[in-house]
């Protein structure tokens, strides 16, 4: 046992905090406004030892790298290797993003995170009727091998690593294949390849509520065959980032976002158990995508929190051994939901809070929005400037100087704690359920998703939750101030060069792929597998799509 | 207001972005506020959404665009509409649409833009005066 305060001394503590109460008077009622977390947690005016008397500093904290990786996942963090700074990139045709990426790096960021076009992540072809108003929208366009050949070109593989924000599975099962397929041309071995996809069936079947979406069974099953392949073939890739940024985006609170990414990864670890793998053999990569949203504290204390569940949980459930397995890693996207399109330069402030409790709460690596984030996608100045903001945090502040600085902060320590019960009782209650996958076909997860996208929305609307520009210090004749990005041409780039390849490639080797893909299905094998080598023949994203949708179906989730 | 048919609304987002958030919690916020509301998910294209308000009786359609698509989407709904010589139901919009280009939605017959921040009551109230005004 190692408790840092005996009985007595909490005791007194206790006592002489009761008549503090009682002198001080306002004992949190100084006004009317409750005080609570953007979650919804009451918050005491003041925290002592009495809050974190139960804590075990070995057992619930520990040190830096050992469990339970509260205070971080490396033992020198920041000291030795400082966060990557990896800024979201996509738009227009890949000849165009290439250039942004080229740039990003040019300017310092040190790794790719590359975001596809709203057709890519469906699995549409920039062809597709319906996927022209959208063409290179959001991220850029990948129609075959070819596109991800551009896409890359001059940027050394072996060197960078690349985040590939695949989002769904459907996008991710052939995206990512390119991918590495593109990687094997240029002759990089695939073990060199370092980076992330991320490869979530939650974004599929709950995040966007589309019709005629793959079911959650059969996108979970592309999501786990990713999860498999990079265990075998490429070792230092992480398959799989689940999207808690995604999920808090579209509504939920600090407690669910955690629950939700950690009940989606013990369904992977089940699956992958089943599929006969080790535990140790692919846990190191699981890899997570959190939210840095504006309750500061709150943040920080969801990232130790994580930390700590997913040790438990990898230790206990999983009987993990490997300290890798057991380490929750994560990226840091910071939110964009919490910024304005009204007097955008304030999102300037707002991100850098956000990035500051990234890196207070250990991030792996973090992106900052572009203040342009609630009206379009990133100019090349709001893009550098969110570069800088990071450097400045990284290299200005001093906060990489010791690790887990607010360990042991009475206020930090309770609040981790708190959300730590809350997530417990999540997962328990999912457990219930019978997991993440028949949360999702039943629509448990979206209900409370959009109960508390609701919520927050009326918290703004009646005051409860002041946004300045928006609900308070309204600029009524605001001229914008700063300039949007469009969208380069991007559907007859794409639709020209797709013609050339459908003329150039051999039909017999495109009617092979696509037959293998099918059997593949039919023999429940891993389709990663084969799509790696069918996207060879230069086979079209839409037309894996196809085949994929006629084996598992289509599903319809429930609208709210 | 008794014995009066509510006001029927179709809440749609055309194209394949998924961000779905706004147009979800309108939809709520409509319903709270007394009209029926039909949403109808993601990936609707103009077609669909237009068959989707002439079959389920509508007196508005609230497209909500984050993708930047505005410019091709508006100009398909408002041309599917005359086409079927349909001028009784309001379109109206919300999302990352600029500013700069709410004058030529407007020019070409759609309602009120409802950019990010919007307060929800302002748009009910919105669809209310000037459904009345129509009736």
């Amino acid at each position: 046992m190692s408790k840092l305060f005996n009985e007595d001394v909490i005791e007194e503590i206790t006592r002489n905090g009761d008549q503090w109460q009682q002198n001080a008077g306002h004992a949190g009622k100084a006004n009317d406004r409750e005080f609570r977390t953007l979650s919804g947690i009451p918050v005491e005016p003041v925290y002592t030892p009495e809050h974190t008397a139960d804590m075990d500093y070995l057992r619930d904290l520990g040190f830096p790298g050992e469990p339970p990786f509260v205070r971080g996942v490396h033992p020198t963090m920041y000291r030795e290797r400082t966060w990557t700074m990896r800024q979201l990139a996509g738009y227009g045709p890949p000849e165009e993003t290439n250039k942004r990426y080229k740039l990003l790096l040019s300017e310092g960021a040190t790794g790719i995170n590359g975001i596809f076009d709203y057709p890519t992540l469906r699995g549409y072809d920039s062809t597709d009727p319906l996927a022209r108003a959208d063409c290179g929208r959001g991220g850029v366009a990948i129609d075959t091998l070819e596109d991800m050949r551009i896409l890359f070109d001059g940027i050394p593989l072996e060197e960078v690593s690349s985040s590939l924000v695949t989002c769904q599975p459907i996008c991710n099962i052939t995206v990512q294949s390119m991918y590495f397929a593109n990687a094997r041309n240029r002759g990089v071995p695939l073990d060199k390849l370092t980076g992330t996809s991320q490869n979530d069936f939650l974004m599929e079947t709950c995040m966007a509520t589309a019709p005629g979406v793959l079911p959650p069974k059969a996108s979970f099953k592309l999501s786990c065959d990713a999860i498999e392949y990079c265990t075998k073939h490429v070792p230092r890739w992480n398959p799989i980032s689940f999207a808690g940024y995604n999920y808090r985006e579209s509504g939920c609170t600090a407690d669910q976002e955690v629950a939700f990414v950690i009940a989606n990864a013990i369904a992977c670890s089940e699956e992958m158990v089943r599929r006969g793998l080790d535990v140790d053999s692919f846990a190191p990569r699981l890899s997570f995508f959190m939210n840095g949203q504006s309750d500061f504290f709150e943040e920080i204390a969801k990232y130790r929190a994580a930390r700590r569940v997913w040790y438990r949980v990898m230790k206990e459930r999983f009987k993990a051994k490997d300290p890798r397995s057991l380490a929750f890693r994560f990226h840091v996207q910071t939110a964009g939901v919490a910024l304005t399109a009204q007097q955008p330069l304030n999102n300037i402030a707002r991100s850098a809070y956000h990035a500051l409790s990234a890196a207070l709460g250990g991030a792996q690596s973090v992106h900052i929005d572009g203040y342009d984030e609630a009206l379009c996608i990133p100019t090349e100045l709001s893009s550098i400037t969110a570069l800088r903001c990071n450097q400045i945090l990284q290299l200005e502040t001093r906060v990489t100087n010791t690790v887990d600085p607010l360990g042991g902060s009475y206020f930090v320590e309770a609040l981790t704690g708190k959300l730590e019960e809350k997530i417990l009782m999540l997962l328990e209650e999912m457990d219930g359920l019978g997991g993440i996958v028949k949360a999702t076909e039943t629509g448990w997860i979206h209900g409370k998703i959009a109960d508390a996208a609701y919520e927050y929305q009326n918290d703004i609307e009646t005051g409860k939750m002041p946004v300045v520009g928006v609900n308070c210090y309204r600029m009524d004749n605001e001229v914008l101030p700063i300039e949007l990005f469009e969208v380069p041409e991007t559907a007859k780039v794409q639709e020209k060069r797709l013609k050339r390849i459908k003329k150039e490639r051999s039909d017999s080797e495109v009617q092979r792929a696509l037959d293998a893909i099918s059997r593949c299905c039919d023999e429940d094998g891993n389709l990663m597998e084969v799509i790696v080598e069918s996207v060879q023949s230069l086979v079209t994203e839409g037309e894996i799509t196809e085949i994929l949708k006629d084996k598992y179906g289509v599903w319809n989730p429930p609208l709210f | 207001m008794v014995g009066e048919r509510k006001k029927r609304i179709l809440i749609a987002k055309p194209g394949l972005d998924g961000h779905d958030r706004g147009a979800k919690v309108v939809a709520r916020a409509l319903r709270n506020a007394g009209m029926e509301v039909i949403y109808a998910g993601l990936h609707q294209t103009p077609l669909q959404i237009v068959n989707t308000a002439v079959d389920e009786d509508v007196e508005a359609i609230g497209l909500s665009i984050l993708s930047g698509a505005h410019k091709t989407i508006f100009p398909k709904v408002m041309a599917l509409l005359k086409q079927k010589g349909i001028s009784d139901i309001l379109v109206f919009g919300g999302g990352t649409i600029p500013k700069k280009d709410w004058g030529k939605l407007k020019s070409m017959g759609v309602g009120e833009i409802f950019p990010p921040g919007s307060d929800t009551r302002k748009i009910a109230a919105y669809l209310y005066k000037v459904l009345e005004e129509k009736n």
